[in-house]
């Protein structure tokens, strides 16, 4: 019994680890590679398929989830506010828009047409559209 | 029957005109100034002077046309104008158009600062830009001693750019064309920034990029006018000095990692002269070295070097050391502090001389 409490102890605390990728259920993809995901945020590419154009949606605090999202990329909080910033000043882009808690994102992405953003896993409910999930390196086998 | 339909053509054009504003975004206006004190002191006469100044202001005007269209306008203000005071300078830097068929094929339409090499279309976004002193031939403060305009090319009319991915790269492309370097500058012959010759500027940029390094090879080609006055100096007949060739080229190549950066550049510049003892030729090099220690504070080291020819006239130098260091108290507000010792050598050795420039400065965005 106590392994089986055990075991979903873990699964829990993973699921939490965890963060998972959503965009607006109307998105015209059903996932994403990494290299996609780097393109939309650094809005290399702005619209989904030649079709609405992509909000991309960031956490204003440094959270597990923001980091580790971060990580994925590759980037850190900072080289990314950057590589806005130039695209901002070259007349070839916009900064995201920018939310305060993953409750926020989670509104925000699901009411948003074209909104692309990160939550953890075990927030994720029906009103957005799952992308990608992205498990910690320290999580993965 | 005429009245409906002009009522009829007049009621579509105002549904046509009101689908096309559904489409368009909001007018965005935004920019940065950069304000700084600082200290030159010419190190051999021991003069020294302190000064405030505004050293620059950019407005920004920026709007989507449509799915695929979008206008980009560029103010640019400079050392605390002032008309009253006939301080500084205002100017148009940008007006475009940008339309984007796909992430290969980009056009802009309009005034434009072309790309070349890693910093000319930045050179005056000093948000992005780590310094307050740019590089000696990116620095509009030095255009007395420095022809900057004559390493790269400051303004094009039409640029096709884009990238194409191939695997985890990503290689850039850009060709333009622009006026000639011969514009109507006088005041008193009429119209003026109009290109009264019969050539243009064309150039471009080839690049290979990742998340990590950026490398690439720029060159540029147009025909320079240099005849009258320095056929004059030099004693020689002024058509030996129509229409120069002139080939710009350059590489640049960077690096990136979590903490450390690097940028590098190299420009060289060849006029094609039919005579042999003249030599126009010039040449440029700066290297960066930066280190992040934290989300906040970077700081870094730079060496530029800069060799001008104007043979047998003279020949003259730049080498520029410098470091500095940013503080960002915010994501609109960064300090900046920095010094260089400037060197400036040459055949004349009334023009030797070696100034050192500190400076403090804040730039903010709005």
């Amino acid at each position: 019994m106590s392994m089986i409490l055990f075991g979903f102890l873990l699964w829990a605390a993973s699921a939490e680890a965890q963060v998972a990728v959503v965009a607006h259920k109307e998105v015209p993809l059903d996932s994403l590679t990494k290299a996609q995901l780097l393109d939309f945020y650094s809005c290399e590419v702005k619209h989904w398929d030649k079709q609405a154009p992509i909000v991309v949606v960031d956490l204003k605090q440094q959270s597990e989830v923001k980091d580790a999202f971060y990580k994925f990329l590759g980037m850190t909080a900072s080289r990314m506010k950057t590589i806005w910033l130039k695209k901002l000043l070259m007349g070839e882009g916009v900064e995201p828009l920018v939310v305060k808690s993953e409750e926020e994102m989670l509104k925000k992405v699901a009411t948003t047409p074209g909104a692309l953003g990160f939550i953890s896993l075990g927030k994720v409910t029906n009103e957005v559209k799952k992308l990608m999930i992205i498990t910690p390196l320290e999580k993965q086998p | 029957m005429k009245q409906r339909m002009l009522v009829l053509l007049v009621w579509g054009w105002c549904c046509n005109a009101a689908l096309a504003q559904s489409e368009a975004g909001a007018l965005k206006v935004f920019g940065y100034f950069q304000a700084a004190f600082g200290r030159q002191k010419d190190v051999d006469l021991k003069i020294e002077l302190k000064t405030f100044t505004l050293q620059q202001l950019n407005l920004f005007l920026q709007k989507d046309l449509a799915q695929s269209w979008s206008a980009f306008v560029n103010f640019e203000v400079v050392n605390s104008y002032s008309s009253l005071r006939e301080w500084g300078a205002f100017s148009l830097e940008e007006a475009w158009i940008n339309y984007r068929r796909s992430r290969q094929f980009k056009l802009k339409l309009g005034l434009l600062t072309p790309a070349f090499n890693n910093l000319n279309e930045i050179k005056n976004r000093t948000p992005l830009l780590p310094y307050i002193i740019r590089p000696v031939i990116y620095e509009s403060s030095f255009s007395e001693n420095v022809e900057t305009e004559e390493f790269v090319p400051g303004r094009a009319y039409v640029q096709a750019y884009g990238f194409i991915p191939v695997g985890s790269v990503k290689l850039d492309y850009a060709v333009y064309l622009g006026n000639s370097p011969n514009i109507n500058t006088d005041r008193s012959r009429g119209v003026t920034g109009y290109d009264t010759s019969r050539t243009f500027l064309a150039g471009g940029r080839l690049g290979i990029r990742n998340d990590f390094f950026k490398a690439g090879v720029s060159a540029t080609f147009d025909e320079y006018e240099l005849q009258e006055e320095l056929a004059k100096r030099l004693s020689l007949p002024p058509e030996h000095f129509e229409s120069i060739p002139r080939l710009r080229r350059g590489a640049d190549f960077s690096l990136t990692s979590r903490k450390w950066f690097f940028e590098s550049e190299y420009i060289h510049v060849s006029y094609d002269f039919v005579l042999p003892q003249v030599d126009f030729d010039k040449r440029f090099f700066y290297a960066t070295l930066g280190y992040h220690f934290s989300e906040r504070v970077m700081a870094y080291v730079s060496y530029w070097d800069a060799k001008e020819n104007s043979l047998p006239l003279r020949e003259q130098g730049y080498q520029v050391p410098t470091v500095g260091a940013t503080f960002k108290f915010s994501d609109d507000i960064v300090w900046k502090i920095q010094t260089a010792n400037a060197h400036f050598d040459a055949t004349n050795p009334r023009l030797d001389a070696t100034y050192n420039y500190s400076y403090l400065a804040v730039s903010v965005r709005f």
